[in-house]
């Protein structure tokens, strides 16, 4: 029964982009080498935040302002990455049009541009609900559920798993909005991601402060 | 119009796909077959091996005792291999061909047969399937039987070879995860030493025998994998798309043992899509036999004039040549008769040492060699026994590895090896996960802080 849970959590997590993946990105492989460089990337940006902030963890859990600093200092890299990432696509741009000269190919269209975007960003948000969804959920496998006394009527695991597939539509579209606003120099757009991505992080760390106040530990089989 | 993103990287993910799909099933296994039962895992006594012969592994053991006895396996597996890889190619060299194949077919049966076996009954016997002995032993012969046809024979589509190949990698790799802890990263980091050395380094076995196959044309006495364009099944024409990001347009790619396969002497296998107007070339010549040469050369001009500026002094073998279909009646095709092939190549020789020197080896597809496939499954399988966060930064290191080593090989254009790039981002991966991130994820996302 908890393993049919577990499935369930992974695939609410999981299921669109999987569903994107196999719909759109997987006929195309440079898509699919899209979204691994960029699930790659996000991994490594993770791994640098950690090793920044190893030091002062584990945080107290009673005061407020550690956490608004770790993800003040997340999502300012992060946003970071995402301009080195467009830096990156850009070249690359222009490599795939000279290529596609010289096989007498069209160039990019339009909605190829976008279609790379969105494997971009499907790469962050893959690796986004990887690492703070799936590597939760192991525990999600075994013989056991896990609540919060402050809500007794949903389960820890699907709570993460509905904020991770939040945080997974905010990656994969926010990336296309950033290439577009970008490309066409639009300030609005680009502001409006890293705007986005923070509010979210913050209001996402702001309820589950009250939701998570009382921690305690009730094991179901 | 078909756009551009289409054709790009076909062949970088041909090789990953099998790879990826063999590493999960390796993760599935472990999970599933570990998790069975872990206080009998804990306390069976590990099974002495040719990769543990010195130092037994035992929980209790110190850190330094079991870092020196883990070294101390790992230098004597790594020996005991390059023993055995020297002697496989003394035999080669002096052309017991008739012994090697006999001896691949009877490993690959055995391993089939033996360690897939023991897979099986340990997977009927965790999900309890119901399944009587007698059927059960019929089932297992026959699949055994099946792969090793499959393995050395022509005439089996490839698919089912490829997935043999993958089958017989999970195998291996499977049996590799119950060796300690220690041991398994001090094996792996020593193979892929040992892979550097023995494929680079002049003396080499492994490089003295991909030489050795280079100049007998045959095919590698070898487990390797073989990732052919698939042949375009439902009417596309699939031309070998090189993608860009590899780089300069080369032919011989191939990584780890590599050689051309005897029997390409320019099939063309879109000759099936002669009904579609035109037919690519699919570049299998060897670019170093006069005649292929000067078609080559044709074929180029024929072609629409994307040659490379950079690449067009070296090679005489253009990769993308769309050309109208007259070239073809030279064309043999590989699975049809294999023994004109061989004749042929034979004839061709002469020229071939002539032309060695300033001439394209070209052989179709990227070939990677089976240990390849079984020491990623078994760095993933480990980190498996860890946490899935692990298991996905491994996958990730080894993917990109990979990636890097592809691309190396469109630069050098020589045989490569697969283990070391990704070997080494693998355990570095798998460290700073465990040692770095697991702390800061789990710190931040059972407080649910998400950005």
């Amino acid at each position: 029964m908890t393993l049919a849970a577990g499935i369930g959590y992974a695939l609410l997590a999981l299921g669109p982009s999987l569903s994107l993946f196999i719909s759109v990105i997987s006929k195309k492989p440079f898509l699919i080498l899209t979204v691994l460089s960029s699930t790659l990337l996000w991994l490594m940006s993770l791994i640098v935040l950690a090793g920044v902030w190893r030091a002062f963890l584990p945080l107290k859990s009673n005061t407020w302002w550690p956490f608004a600093i770790l993800i003040l200092t997340s999502v300012s890299f992060q946003e970071g990455l995402r301009i080195l990432f467009w830096k990156v696509y850009k070249r690359l741009e222009d490599m795939l049009d000279a290529f596609a000269d010289r096989l007498a190919k069209p160039r990019l269209f339009l909605t190829d541009k976008m279609l790379i975007a969105l494997a971009g960003g499907l790469g962050h948000g893959v690796a986004h609900a990887v690492f703070f969804c799936l590597s939760l959920l192991t525990p999600a496998f075994g013989p056991a559920t896990f609540f919060v006394d402050k809500c007794s009527q949903l389960p820890f695991f699907l709570v993460s798993a509905i904020i991770a597939l939040a945080f997974v539509t905010i990656h994969t579209f926010s990336m296309v909005i950033a290439f577009s606003g970008y490309a066409e120099g639009n300030k609005v757009d680009q502001y409006f991601v890293p705007a986005v991505h923070l509010v979210a992080g913050m209001v996402v760390k702001a309820l589950s402060f009250t939701y998570l106040r009382s921690l305690s530990v009730c094991f179901m089989s | 119009m078909e756009s551009i993103l289409d054709s790009i990287g076909v062949e970088i993910i041909g090789v990953m796909s099998p790879v990826s799909i063999c590493m999960l099933l390796v993760v599935l296994i472990v999970y599933s077959l570990s998790s069975s039962n872990p206080i009998s895992t804990a306390s069976a006594p590990s099974i002495r091996t040719a990769a543990n012969l010195v130092y037994l592994e035992s929980p209790s053991d110190s850190t330094s005792q079991k870092f020196e006895g883990a070294l101390l396996n790992s230098l004597v597996f790594v020996i005991l291999i390059a023993v055995v890889t020297f002697f496989l190619v003394l035999l080669y060299y002096y052309n017991f061909t008739g012994f090697l194949k006999n001896y691949m077919r009877f490993s690959t049966f055995f391993v089939l047969g033996t360690m897939g076996g023991s897979i099986f009954l340990s997977m009927i016997q965790h999900f309890s399937i119901p399944v009587d002995s007698i059927t059960c032993f019929i089932l297992m012969f026959n699949f055994t039987i099946v792969g090793v046809m499959s393995l050395f024979s022509s005439g089996v589509p490839i698919f089912v070879r490829q997935g043999y190949m993958v089958a017989l990698g999970i195998f291996v790799a499977a049996w590799f995860t119950n060796l300690p802890e220690w041991t398994t990263w001090a094996l792996l980091v020593a193979l892929a030493l040992y892979d550097l050395v023995a494929v680079l380094a002049p003396g080499g076995p492994l490089k003295i025998l991909v030489e050795l196959a280079q100049s007998r044309d045959e095919e590698l006495p070898a487990l390797v994998y073989e990732a052919r364009p698939s042949v375009a099944q439902n009417g596309i024409v699939q031309g070998r798309s090189l993608d860009l990001l590899v780089g300069g347009v080369s032919d011989s790619r191939s990584v780890e043992m590599q050689t051309m396969s005897s029997n390409n002497v320019d099939r063309n296998e879109s000759q099936i899509h002669a009904n579609s107007g035109y037919t690519v070339i699919q570049d299998t010549n060897f670019g170093n036999m006069e005649g292929v040469q000067r078609r080559d050369e044709q074929a180029r001009s024929l072609s629409v004039g994307f040659m490379d500026e950079r690449r067009s002094s070296s090679c005489s073998s253009s990769e993308y040549s769309t050309v109208v279909g007259h070239d073809t009646e030279i064309v043999v095709d590989e699975e049809r008769s294999p023994l004109v092939d061989a004749q042929e190549t034979r004839n061709g020789r002469e020229q071939m040492r002539d032309g060695l020197e300033n001439s394209e080896v070209s052989s179709r597809g990227i070939k990677l060699g089976l240990g390849d496939f079984v020491f990623y499954s078994v760095l993933v399988g480990r980190a498996a026994m860890y946490d899935l966060m692990t298991v996905y930064a491994c996958y990730l290191a080894i993917i990109s590895g990979l990636g890097c080593t592809l691309i190396l090989l469109s630069v050098w254009r020589k045989a490569l090896p697969a283990l070391p790039i990704s070997i080494a981002l693998g355990v570095i991966f798998y460290f700073l996960t465990r040692l770095l991130m697991e702390p800061y994820i789990v710190g931040t996302a059972t407080n649910l802080m998400m950005f």
